[in-house]
């Protein structure tokens, strides 16, 4: 369908019966259809809706329950409310593109501004990866993206903007590639940090069975927070919160980078 | 052709060995194979001169060298792509709004004053183009970023096509474009309907218009 209509017709009026039951209404709005059951979603996303539903913060008392099987990222779940109801609600975030995917007893793991909500019956958990959640179980989620989301087989390597998300547990693990450092001014590169860099020293690579999401920009969603990881020995980025995101990254010049004399000198 | 169109916003260029391709720099994003980027200090063809040249024109894009085999996949700023293939024309580019184009092309500049004089040159500061912009020549493809999607209006001999600075993306063939102006009585006392500067491009070729007055 497209969503503009036939030409000439207007546009597409919908009503409560005419409204997709947890689907596409178009590549920027998801409906989520309610009979009794419930959803989280991220807070703010939610446009509209039809019926009889009720958003609730996580930690009310009578939710403990759902928290407790579905909920695993007990440092962010102010960012996150459960609707509960039946009708129909509309989900979109800032006109970015927006799809839904089911998961069958699989794992997915999705960069944490992405995720707009999904069914209680995929568990949440914080990823190791820091900034990233993974879904674990059976059900819907949604999340949005910058341009509609490419799925890639590994082997895959990834510019870190344009990653949205893994499935099925390829390996992640960073590449440094460092053929810019040879040569004569490759060498005067290496010692001044100084230089132009190609912007592609270090992506993401993916090896393994899976599937790897990509969102065919490089312009970032806005970074949520997953919350501070536990503080014990062997958790990895633990103690400082785990905000990893681009703009941050680049203060601290990427790891592939050639950094700056401070640095060059172990200041 | 080495590029395809994945999405409204995405290539897939196919790179073999002992073929080029120049890309903006950071626009990469995901590679499979073994394929190196080496930031290109020229900016792009040519020798020391042509690189002297883009500088001093403000023509010089930051662009990388792509080389090796396997698929690269490129994209920038979630603007939407358009691939443009050429044979044998020129194909006329602001440098900032290339994606990545193949190695096969040569590059040049040009300076806007010698496609019409002076109104050249005030229709270069009222497109934003500047007073130089950058040619291909050649046979290859060239992905070009718009905001907004892309199409492609024909210019034959008997129907010149008048284009909004802003939304002009870029053009090829033998086409002559001058700055067309309605300016009257309104503009000057600021009721203006905002269409006073117009392109018209005249001619044999192509034009390339983004559905967007929203300049990258």
């Amino acid at each position: 369908m497209s969503a503009y209509g036939t030409p000439g017709a207007g546009p597409v009026i919908h009503d409560p019966m005419t409204l997709p039951a947890d689907d596409n209404v178009n590549p920027y709005t998801f409906c989520v259809d309610l009979k009794g059951s419930q959803w989280f979603l991220q807070k703010g996303k939610m446009i509209a809706y039809y019926g009889a539903i009720e958003f609730n913060g996580i930690g009310h008392g009578r939710l403990d329950h759902l928290v407790r099987t579905a909920f695993h990222s007990p440092l962010h779940a102010s960012d996150w409310v459960v609707a509960e109801g039946s009708g129909r609600m509309l989900l979109a975030d800032r006109a970015f593109d927006v799809n839904s995917f089911d998961l069958d007893d699989g794992n997915l793991t999705i960069r944490s501004g992405n995720l707009l909500a999904f069914q209680p019956t995929l568990a949440l958990k914080q990823s190791i990866v820091p900034g990233f959640l993974t879904l674990i179980g059976t059900g819907k989620f949604v999340a949005a993206s910058n341009g509609p989301v490419v799925f890639m087989e590994p082997p895959i390597r990834v510019d870190p903007q344009a990653l949205v998300g893994w499935a099925d547990c390829p390996s992640p693990c960073h590449h440094y590639d460092h053929g810019y450092l040879t040569g004569v001014l490759g060498g005067l590169r290496a010692m001044t940090g100084l230089g132009p860099v190609s912007g592609e020293e270090h992506q993401f690579e993916f090896v393994g069975a899976g599937t790897v999401l990509l969102q065919s920009s490089e312009a970032l969603m806005a970074e949520q927070a997953s919350g501070v990881l536990p503080n014990e020995p062997g958790v990895p980025g633990a103690g400082r919160v785990s905000r990893t995101g681009g703009q941050q990254a680049g203060t601290q010049g990427l790891p592939g980078q050639p950094g700056g004399l401070p640095r060059r000198f172990g200041l | 052709m080495a590029f395809r169109e994945v999405n409204s916003r995405m290539v897939e260029a196919t790179v073999v060995p002992g073929q080029r391709l120049f890309s903006q720099r950071g626009a990469m994003l995901a590679y499979r194979g073994d394929v190196s980027f080496t930031p290109n200090i020229q900016g792009g063809q040519g020798g020391l001169m042509s690189m002297i040249g883009r500088r001093v024109s403000g023509e010089a894009t930051p662009l990388m060298t792509v080389e090796g085999s396997g698929t690269v996949f490129f994209g920038h700023g979630g603007h939407h792509v358009h691939v443009i293939s050429l044979t044998g024309d020129t194909l006329y580019v602001e440098a900032d709004r290339l994606l990545a184009f193949e190695g096969t092309l040569e590059q040049g500049t040009m300076f806007m004053g010698s496609q019409g004089g002076v109104m050249g040159m005030v229709r270069g500061q009222v497109t934003g183009q500047g007073l130089f912009t950058t040619t291909l020549r050649g046979h290859g493809s060239v992905v070009v970023m718009a905001h907004g999607g892309v199409f492609e209006l024909p210019v034959t001999p008997q129907r010149p096509v008048h284009v909004d600075p802003q939304a002009y993306v870029a053009h090829h063939g033998d086409v002559r474009n001058k700055l067309s102006t309605a300016l009257g009585w309104r503009e000057m006392v600021g009721r203006g309907s905002g269409e006073g500067f117009q392109l018209e491009l005249s001619g044999n070729g192509t034009v390339y218009v983004q559905a967007s007055e929203e300049k990258l």
